[in-house]
């Protein structure tokens, strides 16, 4: 009750620099040191008895990142124990990954987990990335109504499936938003020599959830993620009819997660102290372990990657970069 | 009637597939981020369309046709437009404003006040000019005079305000692109709103518990459209 | 007390009336008759201080509000009240009506304090006596019949003591009954020493009424004088025609 109505208060004085900033257009100073303190009376009454603490405590992380990570409710589970740690607070902001490398890009978040690694090294080479290390793991399938119009079943691989799909002209749902799945689709269908187009393929535009319940209704075939199918697998009517690597299908529908940090070479703003407490925190075997703990229905969704006795250099670096090129 | 159906709803209503107090925490911050940026346009609009309704100046008709096109403005290009102005490489970036509700007010001010003005316009405009001329002919300063404009055209006015709250606490495209969604780990939203929440649970296909916020959102609604009504009547004695 | 003098208004091309000088002087009634459409309201809008004459002058004991600044300007146009055609009632009680007067004049301060006074002011009951209607105080605007709201608004100039009080075709829309009572409140204001011009198109209203008449015909005042000399033995051939219904407008 008390925290609600100091937010109140904090509110009423943040509504009151509004104002000013929208009848003076030009209220930049003025507005500025409103919105701060907007901001900290949020954080305070909040942030509780942890805004106490020195060091980065009070200070709040963006982190942008994937709808799968966000909607299967990963994040959730795991962030409170990071929030505690270090007494910050985390806004993850569930994007698609084109979207969420594009808020990163404009310096609007602090750190990126997303899932398509094509993108991801654009990111790094372009400089707007740093310090990324493999997160996680899960896999893509590809899901279809149980008849099977097109009989993909038991194909051993995806891009055959996604050719034989092609070929019978059955109904393919694409996410068609740029998201890391609708990134991983296009680059099967390149894989598969195949061109998707006509009648039987519909970009849908819209998230997993959505794009699986058109799918359900069109008696489609579309690719999931496994984690977003799991999770809704219960309210639609569609089977998985070619496995990912962790059910020993192909490794071609492998689905891993990176994450890293916001250069603050290129944003200043950027809170890297913190990005780099995540980065150090979500790769650490406990909670690499809450990871692989983390269930839906009875059912582990992702599989945790960072933590390994082996090196692994490629993680640091773009696909196909090598140290030759650095000693120029 | 109502009481029998009273027991078969409380179930229903308790059962809801929802974390303690996140519905409440979405509530409150639609209603906040609604609810501020209305009373802030609306202590922009009213003046303005007071003073439009009093001035008689070549070109009045070209400024109420911009404030009619501004009715129709598109949500989500003014979120995009609020986007690049609070981006960190926006003119309003070094406020950190973007992914905070000051962001989500700022955007529905930009959409809540064409409606107020222009509807308020039409009620000030609708105000008998009589009434203006005798609190003018009783001795009323011009001031005196809008007031007792204001006054008759407070039901006009305060449909303005309904329609404005109305087009700010419906809309999705704007609070998403710039508020983010976010909800805490806690399930407290943040920058979640009634709309954005639906919008999250329509992605993941979970409809019916999209239905289920959509009802509370037209409940709100209600609410606040019954008690600005009885305010307006409360209006009449005072 | 208060004057024209000398004054010309034209909308435009079309000249309303010219050169033309009135005065009204205090506790007197002078009835301002002419045809529609001659320019009677225009004239009481000059004398109510409300509009500038294009040429001439208007004064209030000889001080000319449109040679003052604003403030000063509002200070004598409060000396002065108008009642038109049309009650034009504020949305709220008959007391609330009749106080709006003594309101604006009061500080912000003073007036915010009276938002949720609920007394009725002395001034107002009194003014609202001469019209026959002390008792409706509480009644809504809304309620009033078309005579009772007219009687509201002359209530509502009274109560303020104004020095001069215009009236612009009070009773055009009124039965006799209520005619009577508006009729019997300007001797009222006479009597308390109130100067008052009356415009109006009724010139039996005129006789009953009035202690002198204008009579305003297509640029100016053609005749101006005792009542009954006006009415009996106008000097203008057009008046006399005016007065005896052979000129038609």
């Amino acid at each position: 009750m008390t925290i609600q109505r100091r937010e109140f208060v904090a509110a009423l004085s943040a509504a009151g620099i509004v104002g000013t900033a929208g009848c003076s257009s030009a209220g930049g100073g003025s507005g500025g040191s409103g919105g701060d303190g907007g901001t900290g009376g949020n954080e305070t009454s909040d942030g509780g008895s942890a805004s106490e603490a020195v060091g980065v405590a009070g200070e709040t992380l963006t982190l942008t990142t994937t709808t799968s990570t966000y909607d299967t409710g990963l994040l959730d589970a795991i962030h409170t124990d990071f929030e505690e740690m270090y007494g910050v607070e985390v806004d993850a902001v569930a994007q698609g990954t084109g979207a969420a490398l594009e808020t990163a890009r404009n310096g609007d978040s602090d750190i990126v987990m997303v899932h398509a690694r094509g993108l991801e090294d654009e990111f790094l080479r372009n400089g707007y990335g740093v310090n990324r290390r493999d997160l996680m793991f899960n896999d893509f399938v590809i899901v279809g109504p149980e008849s099977d119009p097109a009989g993909i079943q038991g194909t051993s691989s995806a891009t055959e499936a996604l050719t034989t799909i092609a070929d019978a002209g059955a109904s393919f749902v694409s996410r068609g938003d740029n998201s890391g799945t609708h990134t991983k689709e296009l680059n099967l269908w390149e894989a598969a020599g195949t061109d998707p187009g006509g009648d039987w393929y519909q970009e849908t535009g819209s998230g997993m959830g959505e794009a699986l319940n058109i799918a359900t209704q069109q008696g489609a075939y579309t690719l999931s993620d496994r984690g977003t199918y799991i999770s809704q697998r219960s309210e639609i009517d569609l089977t998985i009819l070619v496995q990912g690597p962790i059910e020993d299908g192909p490794e071609t529908l492998a689905n891993p997660y990176g994450v890293m940090a916001v250069n603050p070479g290129v944003h200043e703003d950027a809170n890297y102290d913190l990005a780099m407490a995540y980065i150090g925190w979500i790769t650490s075997p406990s909670v690499q372990a809450s990871i692989s703990e983390y269930r839906v229905d009875g059912e582990q969704l992702f599989f945790p990657r960072a933590v390994s006795e082996d090196p692994d250099f490629q993680q640091y670096v773009p696909e196909g970069w090598s140290g030759d090129s650095d000693d120029e | 009637m109502s009481l029998a159906a009273i027991p078969q709803l409380a179930p229903a209503l308790l059962d809801l597939p929802f974390r303690e107090g996140y519905v409440w925490s979405i509530v409150y911050v639609s209603l906040y981020v609604s609810v501020t940026a209305v009373a802030v346009s609306t202590l922009v609009s009213v003046p303005v369309a007071v003073a439009l309704g009093f001035a008689e100046f070549p070109g009045k008709g070209f400024v109420k046709s911009v404030i009619n096109t501004g009715m129709g403005f598109p949500s989500v290009v003014v979120g995009l437009v609020v986007l690049f102005a609070v981006s960190n490489q926006g003119p309003l970036g070094s406020l950190e404003l973007i992914f905070t509700r000051e962001a989500m007010i700022m955007s529905q001010f930009v959409l809540a006040t064409p409606p107020i003005t222009a509807i308020s316009l039409a009620a000030v405009d609708g105000v008998d000019d009589g009434v203006r001329d005798a609190a003018r002919a009783l001795g009323g300063t011009r001031i005196d005079a809008a007031l007792v404009v204001l006054k008759e055209a407070r039901y006009g006015i305060a449909t303005a305000v309904l329609a404005g709250f109305g087009r700010a606490v419906s809309e999705v495209g704007s609070v998403l692109i710039v508020g983010g969604n976010i909800t805490g780990p806690d399930g407290v939203s943040k920058t979640r709103t009634l709309t954005t929440a639906i919008q999250l649970e329509a992605r993941q296909g979970q409809y019916e518990t999209a239905m289920i916020l959509g009802a509370v959102l037209v409940a709100l609604v209600l609410t606040v459209n019954a008690v600005v009504v009885r305010f307006g009547d409360g209006g009449v004695n005072a | 007390m208060l004057r024209a003098a000398d004054v010309s208004v034209a909308y435009g091309d079309e000249t309303i009336f010219r050169d033309l000088s009135v005065e009204v002087d205090a506790g007197e009634v002078i009835a301002v008759i002419g045809p529609s459409g001659v320019g009677k309201t225009t004239l009481l809008r000059l004398l109510a201080l409300a509009a500038e004459p294009d040429e001439g002058s208007v004064a209030l004991d000889d001080v000319d509000p449109w040679a003052r600044s604003a403030s000063e300007r509002l200070a004598l146009r409060r000396r002065v009240g108008m009642v038109f055609q049309e009650a034009s009632l504020f949305d709220a009680s008959v007391a609330r009506n009749v106080e709006y007067g003594l309101r604006v004049r009061r500080s912000w301060t003073d007036r915010l304090g009276s938002l949720f006074g609920r007394g009725v002011p002395d001034a107002v009951r009194e003014a609202l006596d001469v019209v026959g209607l002390a008792d409706e105080t509480r009644r809504h605007a809304d309620s009033l019949s078309g005579g009772e709201a007219q009687r509201v608004s002359f209530a509502r100039a009274l109560a303020y003591e104004p020095d001069a009080l215009l009236l612009d075709e009070p009773t055009s829309d009124l039965d006799p009954r209520n005619t009577a009572v508006i009729e019997e409140a300007i001797g009222e204001a006479r009597d308390r020493g109130i100067g008052v011009a009356v415009a109006t198109h009724d010139m039996h209203q005129a006789e009953r009424v009035a202690d002198r008449v204008a009579v305003l015909l297509d640029d100016g005042i053609t005749e101006m004088g005792p009542t009954e000399v006006v009415f009996e033995d106008p000097a203008n051939e057009r008046t006399r025609k005016f007065i005896s219904g052979e000129l038609v407008y």
